[in-house]
């Protein structure tokens, strides 16, 4: 067995050379991940970048065309089937009258229903039709419904679109203390912030391809250089040593920098007048900017 | 079979309000109106049949029909909205769900039998036990066809157009199978358009042990047809469509 097959075994997700096409869209274009247990990973990507399709092959909802899926060694549907996974699905409204109950009668060890609607923070709903529920609420029951089979991994995916930013915080909060335990996660998003304050690894995605993957901070750091942000009254549009680009608005220049302090030297003497100086470093945003953008 | 998630199942069926009002207490109001509005009380068709017992019959069947019609046709609204996706992250498996909602259409269609019937019992219809005994056991298995029907149209259709397939399907079944017109007196063409259909063939073995030279066997074949039929075509459509 070769190191990387080992780690495969071992592997809480384990996607290979996965494609994945409706009709002429190839949604998925070959993809490949690889999860350890424990990790939380952020599945970053735009619209269309294929990460729905993604999360749909390794909960065993769309068979892939192409390419191997493991969930802790086992094809998605034992797995699920097991109860090692629960996750929380975008698409789609809740029955008026569906119940956390309906969920735990089927699976095979699930958690307490009283205990689901706590760890979800909606013990006060119990009992309650679904309608008329706020849309936090909704969320947080859906939430709950990923806990019931006690899952080892939880899937996400775009768990706080369309909810307001305190639901957003309570969620994460929720989410975090289930982490705790020692639990993976991956959660689909297109929200950064989300990907930067709570995933161990980002995974970025672009056109069915993985694009980058690594630490927020290894990501961010795949597009090199730092910013430059002036008011620079008369700017000619002349060329400075160590700018890549430059743009202004008004009076305000905007320099993407490989070497940020020779451009700062060059801007500086050419114009005395230059003031409000601001060098900051590349961030996830911009490495998401440059590397998901259709034509950069 | 998840008893547990039927039991559950069967509740949420329970709850549904016009689940209640339509299947289970529909029929026995239109019984009760037939009988006392339109006469016929104390009257018999020429097979022998009274005409009560007739009525009796002709609106627990009415409940046998609407009850899983509409229980199936709900397979429609759970597939449109993301509910199915979420079952399908538990051990339930497509043929455990499209037979769960089976069983629990057989069972939608038992209160209408049983309140119809006591209704009957009030309204004069006088029956030895074994014959009450044969009644109903030809009432219920009747709902099959019905069952399938229902579970066919929630597998073929979609939420919006679940609503008109049903009440097409009940207006065909009922009004042309001769739960509103009684086959004694329907015209020819009726007659024959009614000989077609399961509704007609599920009263003829109803008040088989009531009236002489019942077609028992000529029944049981064109309800086994149905059945069969049915069967194919959800099967078919089941596995074409990932439930």
């Amino acid at each position: 067995m070769t190191q990387a097959t080992a780690v495969r075994a071992g592997a809480a997700v384990a996607l290979r050379g996965l494609h994945k096409a409706f009709g002429e869209v190839r949604a998925v274009d070959g993809v490949d991940l690889v999860i350890s247990p424990g990790e939380v990973v952020a599945l970053l990507g735009p619209n269309g970048a294929g990460k729905s399709t993604t999360v749909d092959v390794l909960l065993g909802l769309t068979e892939p065309d192409r390419g191997e899926v493991s969930v802790f060694g086992r094809t998605p549907r034992q797995a699920v089937v097991e109860g090692a996974v629960g996750a929380v699905l975008q698409s789609g409204s809740l029955l008026d009258d569906a119940t956390v109950g309906l969920v735990a009668a089927l699976h095979r060890a699930p958690l307490p229903v009283a205990e689901v609607l706590a760890q979800a923070g909606i013990a006060d709903l119990a009992g309650r039709r679904c309608t008329g529920l706020s849309g936090g609420q909704e969320q947080r029951l859906r939430f709950a419904l990923a806990l019931v089979p006690r899952p080892d991994l939880l899937v996400l995916d775009e768990p706080t679109v369309a909810v307001d930013v305190e639901t957003r915080r309570r969620f994460w909060q929720a989410m975090r203390a289930y982490t705790e335990a020692g639990r993976t996660v991956l959660f689909a998003t297109h929200y950064l912030e989300e990907a930067q304050d709570y995933a161990d690894r980002v995974v970025l995605m672009r056109s069915g391809r993985v694009v980058a993957d690594g630490s927020v901070a290894q990501v961010g750091a795949t597009v090199s250089g730092r910013t430059i942000k002036a008011v620079v009254p008369g700017f000619d549009g002349r060329a400075l040593p160590g700018a890549r680009s430059a743009g202004t608005r008004g009076d305000v220049l905007h320099l993407v920098c490989d070497d940020s302090d020779a451009a700062l030297r060059a801007l500086l003497a050419a114009y005395p007048a230059a003031h409000d100086v601001e060098v900051t470093a590349l961030g996830l945003e911009d490495a998401f900017l440059a590397l998901t953008g259709e034509g950069r | 079979m998840n008893l547990r998630f039927l039991g559950l199942e069967v509740r949420r069926a329970v709850r549904n309000g016009r689940y209640l009002i339509l299947a289970v207490a529909l029929p026995a109001v239109m019984f009760l109106l037939f009988v006392n509005l339109c006469g016929g009380a104390g009257q018999t068709f020429p097979n022998g049949l009274p005409v009560v017992t007739s009525l009796m019959m002709n609106m627990a069947l009415f409940g046998v029909m609407s009850g899983p019609l509409s229980t199936g046709a709900r397979i429609a609204v759970e597939r449109g909205s993301g509910w199915q996706r979420q079952l399908r992250l538990t051990p339930l498996t497509g043929a455990g769900y499209v037979v769960t909602k089976g069983v629990l259409g057989m069972l939608v269609a038992l209160p209408a039998i049983v309140l119809v019937s006591a209704v009957g019992v009030g309204e004069g219809v006088r029956l030895g036990v074994g014959q009450w005994a044969a009644v109903l056991l030809a009432l219920w298995p009747a709902a099959v066809p019905f069952v399938l029907v229902g579970v066919v149209i929630g597998l073929v259709a979609t939420p919006d157009g679940m609503q008109a397939l049903t009440a097409g399907a009940s207006m065909l079944l009922g009004l042309l199978g001769g739960i509103w017109i009684p086959s004694d007196v329907a015209p020819d063409w009726l007659r024959s358009v009614m000989e077609v259909l399961p509704t007609y063939w599920a009263k003829q073995l109803a008040q088989a042990p009531l009236v002489p030279d019942a077609p028992v066997a000529h029944a049981l074949l064109v309800l086994g047809a149905w059945v069969l039929v049915l069967g194919l075509v959800a099967a078919r459509r089941f596995r074409a469509g990932r439930v």
